[in-house]
């Protein structure tokens, strides 16, 4: 069989996908590793000079850049956070109930497939300070004087990009849990059921541990989403009011924009580094996690 | 009895908290459909109200000064150009992986496994573009965004081709078939449902891809449905009836494809999370 195998699935159906990937995916992240020690420019496109740890340096030293990562730490963490609860609570209700729950199902998920552009000036256009939606509930429901311009204000423009976030991933994250729990056989509640067991006993000895795999793609996929988060940013706030909602993704097209190629290359080998550090971290422990539980 | 009614509202509340939750999806889209319909100064006020007089002439409005028509065109183009080569060069490698455990396949597939997680490096894919001489050619972005989807795809096919039996594939070879043929012939149309589910969420990721031609088309003529709608918000902030036109006609597509292969889509992205 394993000289029948060589002929009949050779290798060479894999080069094309192969040669795609790594000359438009891969030389430019091995590439970012040297052109992150050059001082890059656009005007001087082809004769980058060596300048050692010099970017590095700089954007230590450089406060928005700080801000933008510290942004982008707390976007990744704080969007996971609250879409694993609430993907979590709508799939577990979701899966209790009888009637219209695939129609629950297809709008909860709708916003997973909206491009983040559109959502965003949807967003932009709720969030506005005179005649935006919000403000409009906010009166209604007696709460006026909570009324400010979303989007414009520093405290609350990053709150602003983060809900959108949420919004849009919910609804996935909840596909994901509830095709989890879709998986679980319904003897083992019946058998615990008898056994004496109550709700709260049974969703945590039963049901979370078996929903493990479930947790690790939503976790895994959201905090790897979290970290490249640019459209949100970009369509909302465009990084402002200042540098206030600044965050990686953001703060390299504005490097790249003024043609500090290097510098902005730099920044991009810190997000690489950080992604794939953080995202097979997070991977393998949840998968340790699961076949201890 | 007691116990009975107890449950009847616990269920009331369960449903009245997922009749709040779509509410709150479908307001903000409610809004934009509305608005796209009313005249500037109704759409301004965003109000969840019809409008006085339908104005479905901003439609038109848009397909004229939107640049639409040309960025419909240029979307679909990139679309399907990437569909295709995702597709046929994805399969293949997926079947060679998942056909033939050796060192060589292990490592394709922990290449492609590391390609999921990693971030493109775009400064430098600008630098490699611009010394190809493929800066600002649909080409050069169609390569990117191909490279982008790749790994989701391979990976899905891999886990699915594992349950396909072999025994078919033998019986060809049998019969003289090369692999290639053999692949289009006898493998392929058992993947039906899988390359459904791939073929759409390729399809959705190329169309709403937002930073590869943001980055690499510096002419308008290029830009694809959400750079434009975009460049359009910009350029047309206090036309909010026009701007929501212009966001319906990039939604729609997407949605129309979403209700349609709904079971594709859904059951492609938790495929990952009954197994693991």
């Amino acid at each position: 069989m394993s000289k029948n195998s060589k002929k009949f699935y050779p290798n060479y159906l894999t080069y094309p996908a192969i040669v795609l990937f790594l000359v438009f995916f891969g030389i430019p992240i091995i590439a970012g590793f040297v052109m992150s020690f050059t001082d890059w420019n656009i005007n001087r496109l082809y004769e980058p000079k060596w300048i050692g740890f010099k970017n590095f340096q700089y954007l230590f030293r450089d406060e928005y850049f700080l801000l933008a990562l510290k942004n982008t730490v707390q976007f990744a963490v704080i969007t996971t956070l609250f879409i694993i609860v609430i993907g979590l609570i709508l799939a577990l209700i979701l899966n209790s109930m009888v009637f219209w729950k695939s129609t629950f199902r297809t709008i909860f998920y709708l916003p997973a497939v909206l491009s983040l552009i559109v959502i965003g000036i949807v967003f932009t256009s709720i969030l506005k300070m005179d005649q935006g939606v919000f403000n409009q509930f906010l009166t209604f429901i007696g709460l006026g004087n909570l009324a400010k311009d979303w989007l414009g204000n520093p405290d609350t423009a990053f709150d602003s990009v983060i809900v959108m976030q949420i919004w849009k991933w919910s609804g996935f994250a909840m596909a994901i849990f509830l095709a989890g729990l879709q998986g679980i056989p319904k003897e083992y509640m019946e058998a615990a059921k008898i056994d004496g067991a109550n709700a709260w006993q049974r969703l945590k000895n039963i049901t979370f541990p078996l929903l493990a795999p479930a947790f690790t793609v939503v976790v895994t996929m959201n905090v790897i989403g979290g970290f490249k988060v640019f459209e949100q940013v970009y369509v909302l706030t465009g990084g402002g009011p200042g540098n206030s909602t600044q965050v990686l993704g953001t703060y390299i097209y504005k490097e790249f924009s003024k043609g500090l190629l290097g510098r902005s290359t730099a920044m991009g080998l810190i997000l690489f580094v950080l992604i794939s550090v953080i995202g097979v971290l997070v991977n393998k422990g949840l998968k340790k996690r699961e076949v201890n539980l | 009895m007691k116990r009975q009614s107890k449950e009847k509202f616990t269920k009331l509340i369960c449903t009245a908290v997922m009749v709040i939750v779509s509410l709150t999806i479908i307001i903000p889209l409610l809004i934009m459909i509305l608005g796209s319909v009313k005249n500037p100064a109704e759409a301004q006020q965003f109000r969840l109200s019809l409008p006085t007089q339908w104005h479905f002439d901003n439609y038109a409005y848009v397909v004229k000064e939107g640049g639409i028509a040309r960025a419909f065109w240029n979307s679909t183009m990139i679309t399907v150009a990437v569909t295709v080569i995702v597709l046929i060069s994805g399969s293949l490698c997926a079947f060679i992986i998942s056909r033939k455990q050796t060192k060589f396949t292990a490592f394709v597939y922990n290449l492609f496994l590391l390609g999921m997680v990693c971030p493109i490096q775009i400064v430098t894919t600008f630098g490699l573009l611009k010394a190809l001489n493929l800066t600002g050619t649909f080409i050069g972005v169609i390569c990117v965004e191909a490279a982008m989807l790749l790994p989701w795809t391979i990976f899905t096919l891999t886990g699915f081709i594992k349950n396909v039996p072999r025994e078919l594939d033998e019986a060809a070879f049998i019969d003289g078939a090369t692999p290639v043929r053999m692949f289009f012939v006898v493998v392929l149309p058992l993947l039906k449902p899988i390359m459904a589910t791939v073929l759409v969420t390729t399809a959705m990721g190329a169309w709403n891809e937002f930073m590869v031609p943001l980055y690499f088309f510096n002419t308008s003529s290029k830009w694809t449905m959400p750079l434009t709608v975009y460049n359009f918000f910009g350029q047309y902030s206090s036309n909010w009836n026009y701007v929501f036109a212009d966001l319906v006609l990039t939604a729609l597509p997407i949605t129309i494809l979403y209700l349609a292969c709904q079971k594709y889509i859904v059951e492609g992205a938790t495929a990952g999370a009954v197994k693991g």
